[in-house]
This record gives C-alpha cells, sequence and structure tokens, in this order.
C-alpha cells in the first residue's frame, strides 16, 4: 500500500507550510524516519520524517512552494515508479475538501491540528457550534483529545458554520478538513463521519439553525467507537482543607452534604461541627418509613344501585368485597405504572382476610380467591359493616386502603409509608379508588 | 536578672569562650581598635591583644580561606564579615572549601569555624548593605547556619558555635544590636536543632527567624487582643532544623505562617513551608503561608524599604484570613 505523505499540521493556526528543501529524490528509497522534507511555519523550520518504508514517489510539491495543510505532496511507494498518477497524488487543497465528487459546500476547511509531536489522529471530544450557526474568528469550534489534554479549538476564520465533516467520538487523522466555514449562511449544511466516503454523503437538510434536527446523520456503518467525553466534574469537587477531609473521613461524614446544605466553602475543621449537626441522611431514610395517611370520602348509593343492576342483569351475583378489588388494584396500577401481578388482600369487619391476584385485569364475577401469602401489594379493609368511623394504623407493611361509612357517605383512608408510595401515587391512588366507588362504571371503562 | 544589648551579649560570648580556650581567635575588617561598626567588640583587643584579635585587610576571600586553613590546623577562628551581603564573595571559601573538607578527607580534617555576620533592612544602607542572604548558606550541606533572635540567644548559641567541629554561620540581625534582653551572668550554652516556644497558642502558629521573631510576638500580641491565640516559635538555628517542634505545633494550632526576612522565593519560608506541608498535611486547617521580603533589590528610599519586610500588622492580616478560614488562592 502507498503511504500518502502530506503536509503536516505544525502550528495551530498554520494553513500551509512552505517547503523549504526535499531530502529525498523522487525514486530514492526510504526508510521509516528518514527526513523526506522541510517545512518552514511561521514560527520554525522542521524537518518530516517518512511514517514508513519504501520508494519516494509522485512528488507534486517542489522546494520553495507553500502548500496548504493536509495536501498530499508525494508518495511512499513499494516500487521506485510509484502510481505514475501524480493528478491523484494531489487531492484538492482544504479549501475545497473533496469537492470535485461531492455536494460539500464551499468554503474554508477547518482541519484536525497537530495538538501534540508525535500525534497522527485526534479525538473529536464534541462540536461546540451548532451547523448553520454564525462564527466568530476566535470562536471554539471543536474540542480534540489527544494522549495528552483536552484542547479547545478556534474556527481560525469567520462564517457560517455548513459541514461538520467528522463526529464527536472519532478519531480523526491530522490535517484532515473536519468543518467547513462559508462566507454566508448556507442554505444547506452537512453533518457526516469522518470515515466516511464523500460520495455517500446527502445533505441533511437545514433551513434555519434553529430547525437542524441534532446529527443524528452519524451514517457511518460502525457505530462511533468511543463516546464523547464529558467535561471532567470540576465543579463538583469540594473545597476543603486537608484536615476537615481527614476529620470527615475518620468519622464517616459525607463533606457534599455540606455543600447540599448550602454552606460556603472552603470548609475548615470548625465545619465538621456544622455537618455532624445536619439531619442525618440515614434517620431521614428511616422517617421514609414514617405512617402517612390520605383520607377521601365518596358517596356510595350510585354503588348499591350498581350491584342492584347487575343482579337484575341475571349475572352471577357480584360480590362486594370483588368489586371493590378489582376498583382498588386498578386504582394502584394507574397510581404506580406497575405491571407485574399486584395482589390485593382484602379482609372486612368480621371473617377471615383473602387476597386477589390482579383483580382489575380479570372478568370480575370471575376472580378467584388465594390464600394470602406474604405481603400483598395492597391491603383493602371493609369495615362499613363496623360503626367505626376513623382509625390509625401506624406504619402498615404495604399500603391499606380501609373504607368505612356513615350512612351513605363513605369515608376512606390509606395508610401507607414514603417507602411504598409517592406522595403523588398516594393522592392518585385514594382518588381512583373512591371515584370508582362513586360510579362503578368507571371500571367498566 | 540584669539586661544587656545583643552587642554585648555577643562581646561576652567571644571572650568567655577565648578565656577558655586559647585556640579561639577572631579575624576581619576593623575589629580591633574600631571593634566593628556595630562596635561589638569593642574591648575584646585591649584584653586578647592584636594577636587574637587581628585586623585584616579588605580582602573576603583572602582572609576567609586564611581562617578555614587555620581552622583544619587546629585553631577556633571566629571570622568577621562586615555585611551579609559579602557572602557572595566569600562563597568558595565557605561552600566549596570549608562546607566540603571533613565529608572529601574521609573524616580526617575538621573546619571548627566561625563565621560571624549579620542580615536585616531597612537601615537605610541600599541595597548591597541590607540583605538577608542566610538561605544561600543554609542550602549548602555541611555548612551550619544560626540565627539568633535576641541577647540570650545570640550569647548561647555563639559559644555553642565556637564548640562545634563545623563551619558555623551566626546571621546577627544589624537592628537589634542594641536591643536588651535578660541574659544571665552565669555560663549557659543553647544546643543547635532545637526551637524555643516562645509563646503558646492553639489557632496558629507563626514561625519566626532572627529579625522576624520580633514581628511574629508583636502579631500575637494584638491577635490575642482579637481572640485568636497564635503560638510563635523561633527555630534558633535553621541548620539543624528543629522540625519536630514545628511539626508538633502545626498538628496542633493546624495553622501556619513561616516569616523570614530572606526573599521569599526559594527561601526559608518555603523550605519550612514545604516540610511542614509534607509531614503535617492531614492536620492542616488551612494553606502554610510564607512571608518573605519583596522578591526586589532593598531600596534606599525609607518608605519604599519598610515595605519590603514583613510587618506585624501584615502578618496579623494574614493570620486573620487563615484562622476565618477565607478561601486563600483557590485554584
Amino acid at each position: 500500500m502507498p503511504l500518502d505523505v502530506i503536509m503536516p499540521a505544525l502550528g495551530m493556526a498554520q494553513d500551509t507550510g512552505h517547503i523549504v528543501a526535499w531530502h529525498k529524490s523522487p525514486g530514492e528509497a526510504v526508510a521509516e524516519g528518514d527526513v523526506l522534507f522541510e517545512v518552514e511555519t511561521d514560527k520554525a523550520t522542521m524537518e518530516v520524517e517518512a511514517q514508513g518504508a519504501g520508494y519516494l514517489t509522485d512528488v507534486a510539491a517542489e522546494a520553495g512552494s507553500d502548500v496548504p495543510v493536509g495536501q498530499v505532496i508525494a508518495r511512499i511507494s513499494d516500487t521506485a515508479e510509484g502510481s505514475g498518477d501524480a493528478g491523484e497524488a494531489a487531492p484538492a487543497p482544504p479549501s475545497a475538501p473533496e469537492s470535485e465528487s461531492d455536494d460539500l459546500p464551499e468554503g474554508h476547511g477547518v482541519i484536525m491540528p497537530t495538538l501534540g509531536m508525535a500525534q497522527d489522529t485526534g479525538l473529536l471530544v464534541g462540536w461546540l457550534k451548532e451547523l448553520g450557526d454564525a462564527v466568530g474568528e476566535d470562536d471554539i469550534l471543536f474540542e480534540v483529545e489527544t494522549d495528552k489534554s483536552t484542547a479547545e479549538v478556534p474556527a481560525g476564520a469567520s462564517g457560517y458554520l455548513a459541514a461538520q465533516l467528522a463526529q464527536p467520538g472519532e478519531e480523526v487523522p491530522v490535517g484532515q478538513v473536519i468543518a467547513i466555514l462559508t462566507a454566508e449562511a448556507p442554505d444547506k449544511t452537512v453533518s457526516r463521519s469522518a470515515g466516511e466516503a464523500p460520495k455517500a454523503a446527502a445533505p441533511a437538510p437545514a433551513e434555519k439553525a434553529e430547525a437542524a434536527p441534532k446529527p443524528a446523520q452519524t451514517r457511518s456503518e460502525e457505530p462511533a467507537t468511543r463516546a464523547p467525553q464529558p467535561a471532567p466534574a470540576q465543579a463538583g469537587r469540594i473545597l476543603a482543607s486537608p484536615k476537615a477531609r481527614r476529620l470527615a473521613l475518620e468519622q464517616g461524614l459525607d463533606l457534599s452534604r455540606l455543600a447540599e446544605a448550602g454552606y460556603p466553602q472552603p470548609y475548615h475543621a470548625k465545619d465538621i461541627e456544622t455537618l455532624k449537626s445536619l439531619p442525618d441522611p440515614q434517620a431521614q431514610a428511616a422517617a421514609s418509613g414514617a405512617a402517612l395517611q390520605l383520607t377521601a370520602t365518596a358517596q356510595g348509593a350510585e354503588q348499591a344501585a350498581f350491584l342492584h343492576w347487575a343482579e337484575a342483569e341475571g349475572s352471577a351475583p357480584l360480590a362486594q368485597d370483588a368489586l371493590w378489588a378489582a376498583f382498588a388494584c386498578a386504582a394502584l396500577r394507574e397510581a404506580t405504572g406497575a405491571e407485574g401481578p399486584l395482589a390485593v388482600e382484602v379482609s372486612a369487619a368480621r371473617g377471615a382476610s383473602h387476597a386477589v391476584i390482579d383483580a382489575d385485569l380479570a372478568p370480575i364475577s370471575a376472580l378467584e380467591s388465594v390464600e394470602p401469602e406474604g405481603a400483598p401489594s395492597l391491603r383493602l379493609r371493609d369495615l362499613t359493616a363496623s360503626r367505626i368511623t376513623g382509625l390509625r394504623l401506624g406504619a402498615p407493611d404495604c399500603p391499606a386502603l380501609t373504607v368505612m361509612a356513615e350512612g351513605e357517605t363513605l369515608t376512606i383512608t390509606l395508610d401507607f409509608t414514603a417507602a411504598q408510595l409517592s406522595e403523588a401515587a398516594a393522592i392518585s391512588l385514594l382518588t381512583g379508588f373512591a371515584a370508582r366507588l362513586e360510579d362503578p362504571l368507571r371500571q367498566l371503562l | 536578672m540584669r539586661e544587656i544589648t545583643l552587642s554585648q551579649a555577643v562581646n561576652e560570648a567571644l571572650a568567655e569562650e577565648m578565656r577558655r580556650d586559647e585556640t579561639v581567635f577572631i579575624m576581619g575588617e576593623d575589629v580591633a581598635e574600631a571593634g566593628t561598626p556595630f562596635k561589638v567588640l569593642s574591648g575584646l583587643v585591649e584584653e586578647f591583644g592584636t594577636s587574637r584579635v587581628v585586623d585584616t585587610p579588605i580582602a573576603e576571600p583572602g582572609f576567609v580561606g586564611i581562617a578555614v586553613g587555620a581552622a583544619m590546623t587546629g585553631t577556633r577562628p571566629v571570622v568577621d564579615l562586615m555585611f551579609g551581603d559579602f557572602l557572595y564573595l566569600v562563597m568558595d571559601q565557605l561552600c566549596n572549601q570549608a562546607a566540603k573538607q571533613h565529608y572529601m578527607s574521609g573524616g580526617k580534617l575538621k573546619v571548627p569555624m566561625v563565621l560571624r555576620t549579620n542580615l536585616g533592612a531597612t537601615r537605610r544602607s541600599a541595597a548591597q548593605h541590607s540583605q538577608s542572604l542566610h538561605a544561600l548558606v543554609a542550602h549548602i550541606p555541611g555548612v551550619k547556619v544560626a540565627m539568633p533572635s535576641s541577647a540570650y540567644e545570640a550569647k548561647g548559641l555563639m559559644k555553642t558555635a565556637i564548640r562545634d567541629d563545623n563551619p558555623v554561620v551566626i546571621f546577627e540581625d544589624k537592628l537589634m544590636y542594641n536591643d536588651k534582653a535578660p541574659v544571665p551572668e552565669e555560663e549557659y550554652l543553647i544546643p543547635f536543632g532545637k526551637a524555643e516556644v516562645l509563646r503558646e497558642g492553639s489557632d496558629i502558629t507563626l514561625i519566626g527567624t532572627s529579625s522576624m521573631v520580633q514581628v511574629c510576638q508583636k502579631a500575637a500580641e494584638t491577635l490575642a487582643g482579637e481572640g485568636i491565640s497564635a503560638e510563635v516559635i523561633d527555630p534558633r538555628t535553621l541548620v539543624p532544623l528543629d522540625e519536630a517542634t514545628l511539626l508538633a505545633s502545626a498538628r496542633k494550632t493546624s495553622r501556619v505562617i513561616v516569616v523570614d526576612e530572606g526573599h521569599q522565593s526559594y527561601g526559608i519560608t518555603g523550605e519550612i513551608a514545604g516540610r511542614i506541608n509534607e509531614k503535617a498535611f492531614y492536620h492542616l486547617d488551612a494553606p502554610v503561608l510564607r512571608m518573605g521580603a519583596m522578591d526586589v533589590p532593598v531600596p534606599f528610599s525609607p518608605a519604599l524599604e519598610d515595605i519590603t519586610v514583613p510587618s506585624p500588622e501584615a502578618v496579623v492580616e494574614k493570620a486573620r484570613k487563615l484562622v476565618a478560614g477565607e478561601l486563600i488562592h483557590a485554584a
């Protein structure tokens, strides 16, 4: 395989390199590491070494000429004759990358810069400008990660970002054009992968920058091998003295809790006392086991009518507890979004309790009772036949609905803990259940 | 206890040692009749004669070289270097010859020499007569460095220096020659490598050398009035350094300011701060601060000269910030 010899980017803001002299003649044998030619930039003259062994062929730039960075100026071939196709060895300069075969916009090409001496590629961490954005010369266009560091790369020219020719996470060879800036706002923009053949590229339509879809257009066959690296969370670093850190460590305290509580940094030894006086998160967790209760009322008249109607319709008599189990199960599923089987344990003022599984999914008349086994998803207690009008259960082992009656008015309480149900879910559950008691047809819908 | 000046204390130390040991002698510029420009040695030539109190030509490298040779051959010379600034002239004799003879002779040679000199600015002596160059010498293995901060220390350290078998450089603060302090009439020695805790405190440690010990004590006084308890420590000798006492105090108070009249950069303050950082890091509640002289030639203008040196006010201000837990030089 012949190796292309390109004009390297030796400086951050370098567009072209001046070839001072060739150290090898066309056809001459070249070993890896041999000096091929000398380049002069603004700051220095550098010797450029061969990246592989072979014969120097297809020399397309004379000593004394200025060559755009990234342009192929020669080849190292397997034979002294080379490809003989010198024209191919001199592709277009970066100002019009691959334009002959592509519908890329015309404009200023921004290349992957050389950030280290022995750097072949740069990892594009991310774009800091969107396609279509207006870009100033000094605006940071993208971030590059090398072996040693992550660097922000300025645009180097002003214009509009018309093409992103590499995607975050891609390794891009140094000198390759990865962005095109156009003088006018582009009517179309291009976003594609660095490894992609130009001919396969299709421009992504984007009339306005705001309307431009987020570049999900990585068209490379293989997904980017490395995800963009988010900037390390330096901001999350807590400023604290060594002593404060040691004391916190010894006492098992977390300094970040001081930050969360809004105490200004840096933290010193005396702040450890403040930290100790902050509410313990584990105590708060225990508090989530505290008993919570919600109460609702509903009118039971409709329900009685519904049961009469169902019986009159000739279906098998509907048991009220089965109906309620179905209501409770449906309300719980609605409130928590639970998908798995839900067991509702039903009990009345007198008589043994029994459990019903997924009471909301089966026909009510076909519900089967099973023996209670372990803690159910929900406990439903029917105290309408008793004279009890209020109760407080303490922290239950599962959410518990209790229905009590005063005439036609039903009072429903929901006992639960924060660990079992969120406040919103609890409200939804109780509301849903009460609504179904008041309007049984709701369950059928 | 009687009080005498630092000049008198040094004079007494030399006289006592010269009486005790006839190999002890003094040499330097204007040491005999003149008794030095600071009158430290007045009266010695009368008692010991010009053979033991020797006036030399104005040729520092020459007479320090003579002293090194004299020390190697069985005497205990006390060389007077009129200004600490002249150390530059004698660096080869002191650092290449005196400091290395014992080592390079495989222990066969000793250089029991004392180089008496001084430090300190704010005497309106301009840039070439106002420097505090003890860090230069402390950097060189083989030389001991003593930094008395009072008449009491000046006498006790001088006597120890004369009896030490190694080259010792003693830096006296030239503004302190007339400062009086209680000095016992009976003989005493102050061991090298033993720091003095001059004031006990719990909130912050102020480590001061030589001229800066007074500055630290004044600062501690002011801080006490603000409810800040400052500990003041005088290392007394930089080589050897009583690291244990400094570290113990740093661990106790968790905050340290090191104050020294040498230039701040690459100086004594950085060295001591570095050691505390290395060895008491997990006990520190604030960065160890250095306070040295500004990194400028000492100005002749009195108004400018005074602000190049750490003052009690400046130390108090820094101490307040450390104790208050202010963010200092946050990255």
